[in-house]
């Protein structure tokens, strides 16, 4: 009598969905989406970018530099305070930063960005020097 | 007898019922894997980001005295205004009117293009010309910087 309860109650489950190959699935799926993960960091402040009708497509990486309309400066969300820091944080990450895309705010000081793009150019050690490119709004 | 052993049968079946089976218990683990799963789904963002491209000359060079190009200056606001005086080859120009004269500028002229601005001019107004000047076929786009102690 038990037995028979035994067996009956196994091939109930095995007349089951078979669970196996759709967690094998989810596992490489979820492998997947955490190797291409780069997160979004918002910086310390807002940054309202300019719009532009060319735009010229880069690819997302970690390590943005935000400029807000006062000047502030951080990469990701690390403030920089002063262009030294900034300096230096760019010269420990050279290796990681193929272009140094700048955030800069619309009303951001034409002043504050080019004194970005000088240093930034001047710390990179490569003889063609740090590619920059200034971001833009994504909305057409 | 047939009692007792209606008895020990029962007893067993109760303990074969409560014998738990030897295998891990997969579902919490699956729904842990699949709360992560919808996490970096709905975190991982591939879209690109939209830019302009800056040229700059290699560091360390001085640039060459007299550039090919055209050369835009503009100057710091007014207070209160947002956008500052342009002026293209010595001729105060609009923002409307900047693409008709980067179109018409001479071929060699239009290979390159200088901004040279002022300090407090918006990054808005800077983007505005560079697409502007994307626009009319101009790849190369530089800034002058004044040197500075």
């Amino acid at each position: 009598m038990a037995l028979n309860l035994a067996k009956r109650r196994k091939t109930q489950e095995d007349d089951d969905i078979p669970m196996a190959p759709m967690i094998d699935c989810v596992f490489l799926l979820l492998i997947f989406f955490m190797v291409s993960a780069v997160m979004k960091v918002p910086p310390p402040f807002t940054v309202t970018l300019p719009d532009s009708a060319t735009k010229h497509e880069f690819t997302r990486k970690k390590f943005n530099l935000f400029i807000n309309s006062d000047g502030r400066i951080s990469i990701d969300d690390q403030e920089m305070l002063t262009l030294e820091d900034m300096e230096l944080f760019i010269a420990a990450h050279e290796n990681q930063i193929t272009t140094l895309i700048i955030k800069a705010d619309k009303r951001a000081k034409h002043g504050d960005v080019i004194d970005v793009v000088e240093r930034a150019k001047m710390r990179s050690s490569k003889t063609e020097g740090l590619e920059i490119a200034f971001a833009v709004s994504e909305e057409d | 007898m047939q009692q007792v052993g209606e008895a020990k049968l029962s007893l067993l079946a109760t303990k074969i019922r409560e014998r738990k089976p030897p295998t891990l218990s997969m579902a919490p683990m699956i729904d842990c894997v699949f709360l992560l799963l919808i996490f970096f789904m709905v975190s991982t963002t591939f879209s690109p980001i939209p830019g302009l491209r800056v040229q700059l000359p290699p560091p360390g060079k001085p640039s060459p005295d007299k550039p090919k190009g055209l050369t835009v200056r503009i100057a710091n606001p007014e207070p209160g205004e947002d956008r500052g005086t342009m002026v293209l080859n010595d001729a105060v120009v609009q923002i409307d009117e900047m693409f008709n004269q980067f179109i018409n500028a001479p071929d060699e002229a239009t290979n390159m293009l200088i901004i040279q601005s002022e300090r407090e001019v918006l990054h808005e107004q800077i983007v505005q010309v560079m697409d502007i000047a994307k626009q009319a076929g101009i790849d190369k786009i530089g800034f002058a910087i004044v040197a500075r102690d």
